[in-house]
């Protein structure tokens, strides 16, 4: 796919050719400010409003609670964060992969045990990274049209497979242990969600890996040039994903002990509203994956005000949709800004 | 642009300079090769021939699959003007089950048919404004839309489907009226012709090829480039909520959940149909025929008792398949592969 920038850009170029801007001092932007630091405050704000103002919120239930809902979105979004910071908008298909792996951890232990599982669900997150990464980063088509398709073959595939049904895992298997211990408040997710997100972050700095996914989102042709083998990163990213998502689907089974298809509806837009919010850029190579924590505790306890505030379902997928078009306004504005 | 005539007519002259049959040949050559319907048409051919020999029943019972065709096609004429010129419209799915809500909530069915459309043009209006005037990414901003707007439709309808007050009108709209064409189908009829007025015999349709294959060269040509992209949004959010209408007509109520399939179904057609997703080429023309294709591959599966959950397999399948078998794709495809050879020779490739 060719590079295209974008509109505003092109006009402030065309516009800007006349003057020379010449060297200016770095002046404070608010925007660029938002977009950078606003996250912190926001959260924080927004705890503190729901700990004063939201009856109920500060109970030790109710923080467990936001703990177990947070974690496979958690999961997801920081897997996804390499897909969007390498400029590829996001991967749709974690609906489906959610879905497939929580099924497959239920439905396939109750038959031949956990290991095997295990096994087929790796085997099937592998599949979904590859399909998606090769057809993203060698065909170069485009990423939210390639995992629209493949989220609803991959949703057709299990509803077909699994005939639609609910399964429920024995109430003493070690799925069901696994989402019962809880350390305080704290579910054992909450804390795979965290181990995760030390790891990621590790191979996003750290790694050769990451420093190309990084050097891919802001200039793929460059890095192209650079000798990096651009269609591997691509892959390489989507394989995160979708390994993510995997996790993610044995979190949300464990917490729930059952399985369906339906069951991960409304994590694709939960888990780029989180990325987008944290500061993570859609244009690519600018973001980190623990700013996605810090913009999935926002999303988090957002929706968990919502509900307790007895909002319904629509309006809640409303003010995410609204989240998202706002924040990456404010990253577009802001990057027009620092331009200048 | 990319579809210059000008080397075209000078081969062409060239040519004449032997004999006719040569300058012929060559002109037909040159305008296939510039032709972008020719994936849709294979698969036209290949789901009529597939369906008039395992469920003929398809094509008897034509109005219904002209009913799918049009709601499918409306869709896709809509995505159409916007993806021509390098964007992307995802929220017509959910501006269909807006439009289709706000429809059904008004007790005057005149009166509702004009709320709905003009809904489906405010929504135009606040895509083109976040992509043209705050400059975010159209894929993001609309893909935003898309939620807040299903969100919307959920409010609006408090999570249940809203039965249309006048039924009788919704029957009546299932009628046919000249020949064997339904109103809906009529109405498909018309926004193909006019769009295809508009984009390839109006001077502002074809700045929309313009705006798509070079956005700099069009913007130093002085082209409104702004304006179109403007254009284009209000263009497929007052086509999707014709569609909503129209659906709404259909099925005499207006489900919030409305437009799922569609969306899928209506991006395969256009990609299929040859309109290229970087912009700059592609026609109405092939739009029309991936929608062909797709209504009656969608007719013939639920005639045949397949499930929704395989129609959605085989769907997927085809705008997965559309997407890569792009020319342009296959391209940097192969391309790809060769560069990660010679890469590995060359420098060891850091991954």
């Amino acid at each position: 796919m060719a590079e295209k920038e974008s509109l505003t850009e092109v006009i402030a170029i065309a516009e800007g050719a006349t003057h020379d801007p010449g060297i200016e001092k770095k002046r404070f932007n608010f925007l660029v400010w938002v977009s950078e630091r606003g996250i912190v405050v926001f959260t924080i704000v927004l705890i503190l409003f729901a700990v004063i103002f939201v009856n109920g919120f500060a109970s030790l239930p109710n923080i467990t609670d936001v703990f177990y809902r947070a974690a496979p979105i958690g999961i997801v979004a920081v897997g996804m964060t390499f897909v969007v910071i390498s400029a590829n908008y996001l991967d749709l298909s974690v609906v489906a992969q959610v879905a497939t792996a929580a099924v497959i951890f239920i439905g396939v232990s109750n038959e031949y045990g956990l290991l095997a599982s295990f096994a087929v669900a790796l085997l099937v997150a592998m599949l979904y990274g590859v399909v998606n990464g090769v057809a993203v980063g060698y065909f170069k088509a485009n990423a939210v049209i390639v995992t629209l398709s493949t989220t609803f073959i991959g949703l057709g595939l299990l509803r077909w497979i699994s005939g639609g049904s609910i399964f429920f895992g024995p109430e003493d298997g070690p799925i069901r242990l696994f989402g019962q211990v809880k350390i305080g408040p704290v579910p054992l997710s909450a804390l795979v969600l965290l181990v995760i997100t030390v790891i990621l972050w590790w191979v996003l700095t750290r790694t050769n890996f990451g420093f190309t996914v990084r050097a891919y989102g802001s200039n793929k042709e460059a890095t192209r040039l650079a000798g990096v083998n651009t269609g591997l990163v691509v892959i390489g990213a989507f394989v995160i994903t979708a390994l993510a998502a995997m996790v993610a689907g044995f979190v949300l089974a464990a917490f729930s002990n059952t399985a369906v298809s339906a069951m991960a509806d409304g994590y694709d837009f939960r888990a780029l509203a989180a990325i987008i919010i944290g500061g993570t850029s859609v244009f690519g190579g600018k973001g980190s994956v623990l700013r996605t924590l810090l913009g999935v505790i926002f999303v988090s306890v957002l929706t968990n005000i919502l509900v307790l505030s007895g909002i319904g379902f629509g309006f809640q997928q409303m003010a995410i949709g609204a989240l998202i078009v706002a924040a990456v306004s404010v990253d577009a504005l802001a990057r027009r800004a620092a331009k200048k | 642009m990319t579809q210059t005539p000008a080397p075209a007519t000078a081969q062409t002259q060239t040519m004449q300079l032997g004999t006719e049959a040569v300058g012929f040949v060559n002109k037909l050559r040159v305008s296939l090769a510039r032709r972008t319907e020719g994936r849709g048409l294979a698969l036209l051919t290949l789901v009529v021939l597939v369906t008039a020999f395992l469920e003929p029943s398809v094509f008897t019972s034509y109005q219904v699959t002209l009913g799918r065709v049009a709601l499918i096609g409306l869709v896709a004429l809509g995505l159409t003007a916007v993806i021509l010129m390098g964007e992307l419209d995802l929220s017509v799915a959910s501006t269909l089950a807006v439009s289709g809500v706000v429809m059904a909530s008004v007790p005057d069915i005149w009166l509702g048919i004009l709320a709905a459309l003009v809904t489906g043009l405010l929504i135009g209006a606040l895509n083109a404004f976040f992509v043209v005037v705050v400059g975010v990414n159209s894929f993001i901003a609309t893909l935003g839309m898309l939620f807040a707007l299903r969100g919307l439709a959920f409010v609006l309808s408090d999570e249940k489907p809203v039965r249309l007050t006048d039924i009788d009108a919704g029957i009546a709209f299932g009628a046919p009226v000249l020949g064997p064409i339904t109103p809906r189908v009529l109405l498909f009829i018309l926004a193909f012709i006019a769009l295809q007025i508009f984009l390839t015999r109006m001077r502002a349709g074809r700045e929309f090829y313009a705006v798509g294959g070079n956005r700099q060269a069009a913007m130093d040509a002085g082209i409104p480039v702004r304006r179109r992209i403007f254009t284009g949004f209000m263009i497929s959010g007052f086509v999707a909520a014709l569609a909503g209408v129209i659906n709404t007509l259909e099925r005499t109520a207006a489900d919030p959940t409305a437009g799922g399939t569609v969306l899928l179904a209506s991006f395969a057609a256009a990609i299929i149909g040859g309109v290229v997703l970087n912009g700059g080429r592609g026609s109405v023309l092939g739009t029309l025929i991936g929608a062909l294709s797709l209504g009656i591959l969608q007719v013939g599966l639920t005639f045949s008792g397949v499930q929704v959950d395989i129609q959605d397999i085989f769907i997927g399948t085809i705008l997965l398949l559309a997407v890569i078998t792009d020319p342009t794709n296959l391209r940097a495809a192969l391309a790809g592969v060769r560069a990660s050879f010679r890469g590995r020779e060359k420098a060891q490739a850091v991954v």
